[in-house]
């Protein structure tokens, strides 16, 4: 577990912004408390939900699960659903397990990778990982309870917890054609029933006020969020993506970093109507705030595809206009001169 | 589940079945489609991890350099996939595909989007993409860069060119660090020699 450790402290997936490792870890100690030195929290580039806590205080956090959450209280629901693991000390009872599979784990990786079998080494070991840390349904159990006091202990909404599951299902409704893996899903009891249990000890609690702490985690978070937006649109998850970034959307409405993103899924899907849908999502980036000057450009590429040059030049020519040093100037130039 | 999925590949790797032929520093055509003339000794990988219409040469081994052929992806095709993906992949979460009427900037991004998605890594970034000339005709050239799973940072040059709806072009790839930039010139020699013969030329 310490090899492990020190591999993800030296990764080049590992986020070492501060400001952002810095947060989670401030989440981790509002809801632990006294045990809040345990915990050493690191943020992890890959665009999946997922968070774990080792035996030994090791928390990862997923980009993926950042971006997902809409705000403090979601998140610290997640988080302190892995303390409940942490504090009941499920992991220990796994630990020769870990020990076998990790072994198994490090061989994969390289070999596969090796072959230049990236993405299969990569899936496997998020398997085997979650494996790992796949506790049974009654650990699972009582982390939620654990995790729900902590929650409402710290003055979050217990709710919380029951919103998270309830957003993953709708999300993974978006994607039964899809054959994705989601390593937090398979490990994890029956979605539907998690959040059955999740909404009845919310309700149990009676608590359901509490600190949403939304803008907080948009501004610790905001300079990340760009990259987030990037690597799920890479994902090309298009129905999926389109769930999350609607519900993001709900609370900030005007965000023209969403919008754009939320464009990019509409222009590289390039379905039937995707193109009209891209440029109405690009027209609500610019009217909204904080809109990329590649929305520009975007908006280039879809009038271009569509047979409107014109439209495209003028598009590019602002784009050329906010960005003068962008790399592919040559080549938009180029394209203009067609 | 996973792990049952991967095994034959690791039998495959651990069987040595990735065997080589010798590529000799003499005019070679490539798929039937792309002539060239290289300045050194490669190796032509005849299993390589990936499938598709391409071709899979290396200096050193794959995992330190690579040059891969792409020689006629067609409308509708991916530019390559895993060997041994499931196929039949379909509804939203498609490998993207090459469209025989996509502009250079569209190029770039499917390369982008591919590589993300075959590492299995969201380190992936492209840039400088630029017109240039293959063959003869228009073409353009862009660089990449990827850390994969294996924590190693790779750069990469793609050349190529659409030609009757068809994509052809060359990406060398080799870790950042002598792997990439040694043979660099060796790369930029071979593609400057290239001519599309064939269906290519057609």
């Amino acid at each position: 577990m310490d090899r492990a450790e020190a591999e993800i402290r030296e990764s080049r997936f590992l986020i070492r912004r501060p400001e952002v490792t810095g947060y989670v870890g401030d989440v981790a100690c509002r809801l632990l408390a006294s045990h809040c030195r345990d915990v050493r929290a690191y943020v992890v580039r890959t665009p999946l939900f997922n968070a774990s806590m080792a035996p030994n205080g090791m928390m990862q956090v997923w980009t993926g699960l950042l971006l997902r959450c809409r705000d403090e209280a979601q998140f610290a629901a997640i988080v302190g659903h892995e303390m409940g693991h942490y504090l009941r000390r499920h992991g220990i009872e796994r630990w020769r397990d870990v020990r076998s599979k990790a072994d198994v784990s490090a061989f994969l990786t390289l070999g596969l990778g090796a072959a230049g079998l990236g993405v299969v080494g990569m899936m496997t070991q998020l398997a085997l990982v979650a494996s790992i840390f796949a506790f049974t349904r009654d650990q699972e159990r009582e982390a939620d309870v654990v995790g729900l006091n902590l929650v409402a202990g710290a003055g979050y909404p217990p709710v919380a917890a029951a919103e998270v599951w309830e957003q993953l299902i709708a999300e993974l409704e978006a994607s039964t054609a899809e054959q994705s893996v989601n390593v937090f899903f398979a490990t994890h009891p029956a979605p539907e029933e998690r959040l059955g249990s999740l909404r009845a000890l919310a309700a149990g609690r009676g608590d359901a006020q509490g600190d949403r702490g939304r803008e907080r985690y948009r501004s610790r978070l905001a300079a990340i969020r760009p990259m987030l937006l990037r690597d799920e649109v890479a994902l090309r998850q298009y129905g999926r993506s389109e769930v999350v970034l609607d519900l993001l959307l709900r609370d900030a409405p005007d965000d023209g970093l969403l919008w754009f993103a939320k464009g990019e899924i509409y222009r590289l899907r390039a379905d039937a109507g995707d193109a009209e849908r891209a440029l109405a999502a690009y027209e609500s980036a610019l009217a909204g705030l904080g809109a990329p000057p590649e929305t520009h450009r975007s908006i280039g590429m879809v009038q271009l595809r569509a047979g409107r040059p014109e439209a495209a030049r003028q598009a590019f020519e602002r784009y050329l206009a906010l960005k003068p040093d962008a790399s592919d100037r040559e080549a938009i130039r180029a394209l203009l001169t067609r | 589940m996973h792990l049952r999925r991967c095994l034959p590949l690791v039998l495959l790797v651990l069987a040595g079945c990735a065997p080589y032929t010798l590529v000799r520093p003499e005019r070679q055509t490539v798929g039937g489609v792309l002539s060239v003339q290289p300045g050194t000794m490669w190796n032509r990988v005849t299993v390589p991890a990936f499938a598709g219409k391409i071709e899979v040469w290396t200096l050193d081994g794959t995992v330190l350099n690579f040059l891969m052929f792409f020689t006629g992806t067609a409308d509708g095709e991916p530019l390559f996939t895993r060997r041994g993906e499931p196929g039949g992949r379909s509804g939203a979460e498609r490998l993207p595909v090459f469209r025989s009427t996509m502009n250079p900037l569209e190029i770039e991004e499917l390369f982008k989007d591919t590589l993300a998605r075959n590492l299995g890594s969201p380190i992936v970034e492209t840039r400088g993409l630029r017109a240039v000339t293959l063959g003869g005709g228009p073409g353009f050239h862009f660089e990449t860069r990827a850390v994969g799973r294996d924590e190693v940072e790779r750069s990469g040059v793609v050349t190529g060119a659409i030609r009757g709806g068809r994509l052809y072009a060359a990406w060398f790839q080799g870790a950042r660090l002598h792997y990439f930039e040694r043979y660099l010139p060796e790369f930029d020699r071979l593609v400057g020699s290239a001519q599309l013969v064939g269906e290519a030329a057609r």
